[in-house]
């Protein structure tokens, strides 16, 4: 990744806050859209939540050597 | 009998019946007649054309069209016409001949009228789809094929019995929605259908078989099995609350295992139960707009998730290899395929302009109208894990990661290329043209997928995901291991079953054995002469064992007639 996706992707999530804030601001169809930039901070926070998720349970439960089958 | 003959499916079947009377040179060509010529009949017959029969008594219905079986029946032609093109330079007879009557069959359930043609088609599905696992020819595959039959035998007879149990009941064999009580005929019909459907913890022939079918074999296995499930599902349990948690669980089970997973094709195969999941729960919900959510999301899924398999089975053909370890690094070898690759990627993730965006917030929106929030959550969650798995982790660790991979790259077929291409070019198109889906759904569409809402929530969801698999993909790197799943019980049990029901059966039978025929020795040497027993002068001392046997008769006569009468005089 060079700077300048970095960039672009940080300019479209501007823009997106800019819509949610402006054109979105009184959209209420869910308890959730009272919380500012929801949508972003879920993604953000189910990718961990699923990383580590996976991560424990591929550690401590299911992952096996390649040849456990066998 | 004409008629008959134009069943979308029977076309595909008696296709699959002619195709080894053909030169193998023209084969692959005929092939791709017999998906159009099915493709056509879907598109003309109109709404309530139906073709009925008999068998044994029974009045059958062998296709009836609706606008369900026809969004099913174009989508299950299409498929069946581009996975034939991917095929095209494959010169097998068996799997050639297999995978069209596995379209076939699928084909043919979609537009069955009744349970007993329906069950029929279902079984041809089961038995041709297995010779696509088998053809790979490796231990493994022999292994997976096994137990993908066995389990699709269970799914079948399950299937037919509920059927049959609702024959007695009901006396009806109409293919129709069933009220939502848990009958012994309602929930064994519904346990068979969900094997099909792969719903947990019935998925794992899925995800044991997939990624061990043939290369070209997997790109039909991803569209019909489940699919043709859904089908059923939406046709007669729609509504059934059971399936809106079922069908979430699903949905995040397949994420994390993709997650998981460090073989491609597993990773894929695992999205499938994830994607179906979706399917299920928006059936569950069963309102009008999940119905179509879920129906749209069947088609959209079949197009990008057949992509997907052709992409990743494009790598498998190339390098001969889908496990992650000796993958990465092969965006300077394989631009073409990362490309087309990617258009599957972004549709099954639900990226604007791609169709999954269409049909996917179709289904979680239909949840939250439905006031049902938590599954709209946990489907939105596990939206997350499919961009991050099958959006990031995985073509991440294929065409990046490594600078340079000295693996040695095969050249691709065109008309792998070229299907590759109709399929992207088709997500593209309902991306960006919904209403040419949305027409063809069951009910009337009221959903407008491209409004600033959608657009900011999918964007700004897709965006940060994006920023932690950056930050966390570390913990994603690939390594050589299996993940267990629920198979374990009857995979690594398979010694123990084998102790209990044959090794312990074979003993005792070997001991009833034994004890039978030391009876019979004992027995023969006792009566080896049956004068012993019968000529009461057999010792030697007694000087009436001279007679001859003539006279020992006698005697013996005498002497019975003298007790006879005794008995007779004295009692």
């Amino acid at each position: 990744m060079k700077k300048i996706h970095w960039i672009i992707l940080g300019v479209l999530f501007v823009i997106t806050l800019g819509f949610e804030f402006t054109v979105l601001a009184d959209y209420d169809s869910h308890w959730w859209n009272a919380i500012p930039a929801f949508y972003a901070i879920f993604g953000f926070v189910c990718c961990a939540a699923i990383v580590y998720v996976a991560k424990f349970i591929a550690k401590n439960i299911v992952n096996r050597d390649i040849n456990y089958y066998d | 009998m004409i008629e008959f003959l134009t069943i979308p499916g029977v076309i595909l079947i008696t296709g699959a019946l002619l195709l080894p009377f053909l030169p193998e040179k023209i084969r692959p060509s005929a092939f791709l007649i017999f998906p159009l010529m099915a493709l056509f009949v879907v598109f003309t017959r109109p709404d309530g054309y139906s073709v009925t029969g008999s068998l044994i008594g029974y009045e059958l219905v062998m296709m009836q069209v609706d606008s369900l079986s026809r969004i099913f029946g174009i989508i299950f032609a299409i498929t069946a016409f581009v996975a034939g093109v991917y095929a095209f330079h494959m010169k097998e007879l068996g799997q050639q001949s297999n995978a069209l009557v596995y379209a076939g069959g699928a084909l043919g359930v979609t537009y069955a009228g009744d349970l007993l043609t329906l069950v029929i088609f279902w079984e041809l599905m089961a038995v041709s789809s297995t010779w696509l696992i088998w053809a790979r020819r490796t231990k493994e595959s022999d292994g997976a094929g096994m137990r993908y039959l066995i389990y699709h035998i269970l799914g079948g007879g399950l299937l037919f019995a509920g059927i049959l149990w609702h024959l007695a009941t009901t006396g009806s064999l109409a293919v129709e929605t069933v009220a939502q009580e848990y009958s012994i005929a309602n929930v064994l019909m519904l346990i068979g259908v969900c094997v099909n459907a792969a719903v947990i913890p019935l998925h794992t022939w899925l995800a044991d078989a997939y990624p061990k079918a043939t290369i070209t074999g997997s790109v039909f296995m991803s569209a019909f099995t489940t699919k043709s499930a859904v089908y059923v599902l939406v046709r007669m349990f729609p509504g059934w609350e059971v399936l809106i948690w079922f069908g979430a669980a699903m949905a995040l089970y397949g994420v994390i295992y993709a997650v998981i997973c460090k073989d491609i094709r597993e990773i894929l195969a695992y999205h499938i139960v994830s994607q179906v999941g979706f399917m299920v729960c928006g059936i569950g919900i069963g309102t009008e707009m999940a119905l179509n959510g879920a129906t749209a999301h069947a088609y959209s899924h079949i197009l990008y998730k057949s992509l997907l398999f052709m992409g990743t089975g494009a790598v498998l053909y190339a390098t001969g290899t889908s496990k992650m370890v000796h993958l990465g690094g092969l965006f300077k070898k394989m631009p073409y395929t990362f490309g087309l690759y990617m258009v599957g990627a972004l549709s099954i993730s639900g990226i604007p302009l791609f169709n999954g965006f269409i049909s996917k917030g179709m289904t979680i929106d239909a949840a939250g109208y439905a006031g049902n929030e938590t599954a709209m959550l946990m489907l939105l969650l596990a939206s997350v894990g499919t961009w991050l798995s099958v959006g990031l982790k995985l073509p991440y660790f294929t065409w990046f990661d490594k600078t340079e991979n000295d693996i040695e790259v095969k050249k691709l077929p065109v008309n792998m290329y070229i299907a590759m291409g109709i399929a992207a070019f088709a997500c593209i198109f309902y991306g960006l043209f919904p209403n040419t889906l949305y027409t063809y759904l069951p009910f009337e569409v009221d959903y407008e997928p491209y409004t600033i809402y959608h657009l900011v929530e999918v964007i700004q969801i897709s965006l940060l995901t994006f920023l932690g698999f950056w930050l966390l993909k570390k913990k994603m790197a690939p390594e050589l291991i299996v993940a267990l799943d629920v198979d374990w019980f009857y995979r690594k049990a398979a010694p123990a079953t084998r102790l209990v029901f044959v090794k312990k059966v074979d003993e005792f039978f070997d001991k009833v054995e034994e004890g039978i025929l030391a009876i019979a020795r004992w027995l023969s040497a006792k009566f080896q002469n049956p004068m012993a027993w019968l000529n009461p002068f057999t010792k030697k001392g007694n000087e009436a064992s001279n007679y001859s046997p003539a006279m020992d008769v006698v005697m013996s006569f005498i002497l019975l007639s003298f007790l006879i009468f005794a008995i007779v005089y004295f009692v």
